[in-house]
């Protein structure tokens, strides 16, 4: 098990590099560059030649790459070229915001998918069953963001701004430096709504399939067995059926990672978060190459960590599943 | 976003327990018209392609045009759903937005499909090292969290409006969506190459594109036929979700995410002008996932 986890934490290393190296060259062949948007309107060819050769940029783009990765390994993310800021001092005061959002999504998902899809598959068939599936049949038809501007519509604007359109107040503990406020209710305030607008569509989707899992084995001979050795019907329900349930649907939790970075930038967009979303848009859109690439590389890993994970959980769910 | 939970097994192809009589087809259509959601689903599409085709007829006025002297208008029977800042009238742009929605979402589809199904069938098929580059260089697709990859291929073609706007967005998700298909075809053509019949092709001396052509391609239609329903879903969710990141079709050409958007600025004392787009997305989006669903239910009637 061991040997298997730094073998996959090896393995981590050829695929961020590779990520950050496609992203480096894409956004290097995106037409126009940071240099005019730096210099703006006092923009003149003479000037902008010499701010290329100041930020590097007049060299190969693989050399580029390997002066980026150089100071990377130092623990030097670069320089923002439009606001001179440390990238990873920007990453890290965002990264908390986003991994809140993240992590509650996946929460709320799971409080709603869970009890959905159980009473789904036990009652197959009947009102309740209809009621579940209808309804995750419309949360996977709803998009984050319009989800969003829902809640907007009900909880801000209808209840006279109970909780905040926009912005953010640090959990306890998470602000990384002196300067941002933290409060437990402030930061309650501002995770709700948007953490509802992500998890809900992943609701929708781990219900549809967790419910035909279920179904699929509680028709199994050991639901049956365990049934027949007298067990009450809890324990047969979550201890033998729901953690067998639970492997297709950690699965596919897994390949939803991709969508929730993409929700996460969508929904911190609508409700005005400083999270890494709207750090790596706004940093693709002004192509500040240097911010993009600290960004691509939090998600790179963020997105091979959590597939680890993924892996790892099936050995918990299944201790048949080993890997040596 | 649903196809995830897709059937990958490959030879449950065109209904494994139909009658001898009825054909397989003929099977699947039967069972997909006693299913009220996939017909519910068909329904909606079907009524969404006649708004698309027909949007220049019933829309009532110009979805671009603006009118300086009418904007904000509330809900009246003038403007059925109101005036945006601009004025522009919502209903027309709505109906408009329909031809950038469904263009882009069966367009990019069947992009992907047409570039990954042979991917993936070649691949398959031939093994070796073929198959280790073709799937190598999907892997690379799929090792992007599809969102980054689609966002930065935005930035790089340079979002603009009308039909050439369009087609960037198609193109971006498009290829983010090619690897989907190879793999389940490769999966597919995996285990059919193995079968009897194609021993029998091969020993006959029928050339290798008939085969794949005639033998392989029918056999793995089924799950192409859901994934491919079921996408459309995903890349209607997407092609909005690029429009309201300010990535998709530019304006005037009217586009459902971008209004959606545009409108939450004002979402204070027009709610209506958010939410008008948003039921637009989601009833489009519901009608390919029941149709898509209502398919592998009559497809594949084992996972039922």
């Amino acid at each position: 098990m061991r040997t298997y986890i730094l073998r996959r934490l090896l393995q981590i290393v050829p695929t961020v590099l590779m990520i950050t190296f496609v992203v480096f060259v894409m956004m290097r062949s995106v037409p126009g560059d940071p240099v005019v948007s730096l210099l703006g309107d006092a923009y003149t060819e003479e000037d902008a030649v010499k701010a290329r050769e100041e930020y590097g940029l007049n060299k190969p783009i693989v050399v580029q790459y390997g002066i980026w990765l150089g100071k990377l390994v130092q623990g030097d993310w670069g320089v923002s070229i439009l606001t001179g800021r440390p990238v990873l001092q920007d990453v890290l005061i965002r990264l908390p915001v986003t991994l809140e959002l993240i992590v509650l999504s996946m929460a709320v998902a799971l409080a709603i998918a869970v009890p959905a899809a159980i009473i789904g598959a036990l009652r197959q068939n009947t009102w309740a069953d209809y009621t579940a599936t209808s309804v995750a049949m419309i949360g996977v038809s709803i998009p984050e963001f319009f989800i969003g501007v829902l809640l907007l519509l009900v909880f801000s604007i209808g209840l006279g701004g109970f909780l905040p359109s926009s912005g953010w107040i640090y959990l306890p503990g998470t602000c990384p430096t002196v300067v941002c406020g933290a409060s437990l209710w402030g930061n309650t305030q501002h995770v709700l709504m948007p953490a509802v607008a992500l998890g809900v569509g992943r609701a929708a989707i781990l219900t549809r399939l967790l419910r035909a899992s279920m179904l699929e084995v509680i028709r199994s001979e050991y639901v049956t067995t365990a049934r027949a050795k007298g067990l009450s019907e809890r324990p047969v329900i979550f201890k033998h059926a729901l953690k067998n349930a639970l492997i297709p649907t950690v699965t596919v939790m897994g390949l939803q990672i991709g969508f929730l970075i993409g929700g996460a930038i969508v929904v911190e967009t609508l409700f005005a978060m400083p999270g890494l979303g709207t750090f790596g848009i706004d940093a693709i859109i002004a192509r500040d190459y240097q911010q993009v690439q600290g960004f691509a590389l939090l998600t790179a890993l963020a997105f091979v960590i959590m597939n680890l994970i993924v892996d790892l959980t099936y050995t918990f769910l299944d201790p048949r599943i080993r890997y040596a | 976003m649903g196809e995830a939970d897709l059937p990958v097994t490959p030879d449950v192809a065109w209904g494994a327990r139909a009658r001898p009589s009825a054909s397989p087809l003929v099977e699947g259509i039967r069972r997909l018209r006693r299913s009220t959601t996939a017909l519910l689903g068909a329904g909606i599409v079907a009524v969404l392609l006649v708004v698309a085709i027909f949007a220049d007829v019933l829309a009532p006025r110009s979805p671009i045009a603006s009118d300086q002297t009418h904007t904000f208008e509330r809900p009246s029977w003038d403007y059925p759903l109101g005036t945006d800042q601009l004025g522009r009238d919502m209903l027309s742009r709505i109906i408009h937005g329909t031809r950038i929605s469904l263009l882009v979402g069966v367009s990019s589809v069947l992009l992907a499909l047409f570039v990954g199904v042979p991917c993936g069938m070649i691949a398959g098929f031939y093994g070796g090292r073929v198959d280790t580059v073709i799937m190598r260089a999907m892997d690379l697709i799929l090792a992007f969290p599809i969102y980054l990859l689609a966002i930065i291929l935005m930035v790089i073609f340079t979002p603009t409006a009308g039909l050439i706007g369009t087609m960037k967005v198609t193109g971006a998700i498009a290829i983010v969506r090619i690897p989907i298909y190879a793999r389940l075809v490769r999966g597919s053509v995996l285990s059919i190459k193995e079968k009897e019949y194609i021993e029998a092709s091969r020993a006959l001396g029928v050339r290798d594109p008939w085969i794949l052509l005639r033998h392989v391609l029918p056999n793995c239609l089924a799950p192409i036929i859901v994934t491919t329903t079921l996408g459309i879903a995903t890349s209607i969710i997407v092609e909005a979700t690029l429009s309201f990141l300010g990535l998709g079709t530019q304006p005037p050409t009217p586009s459902w995410g971008w209004d959606l958007k545009a409108n939450v600025a004002f979402i204070q004392a027009n709610a209506w002008l958010s939410l008008f787009p948003g039921i637009a997305i989601f009833v489009t989006v519901l009608g390919f996932n029941l149709f898509g669903d209502g398919l592998r239910d009559a497809l594949d009637p084992r996972l039922k």
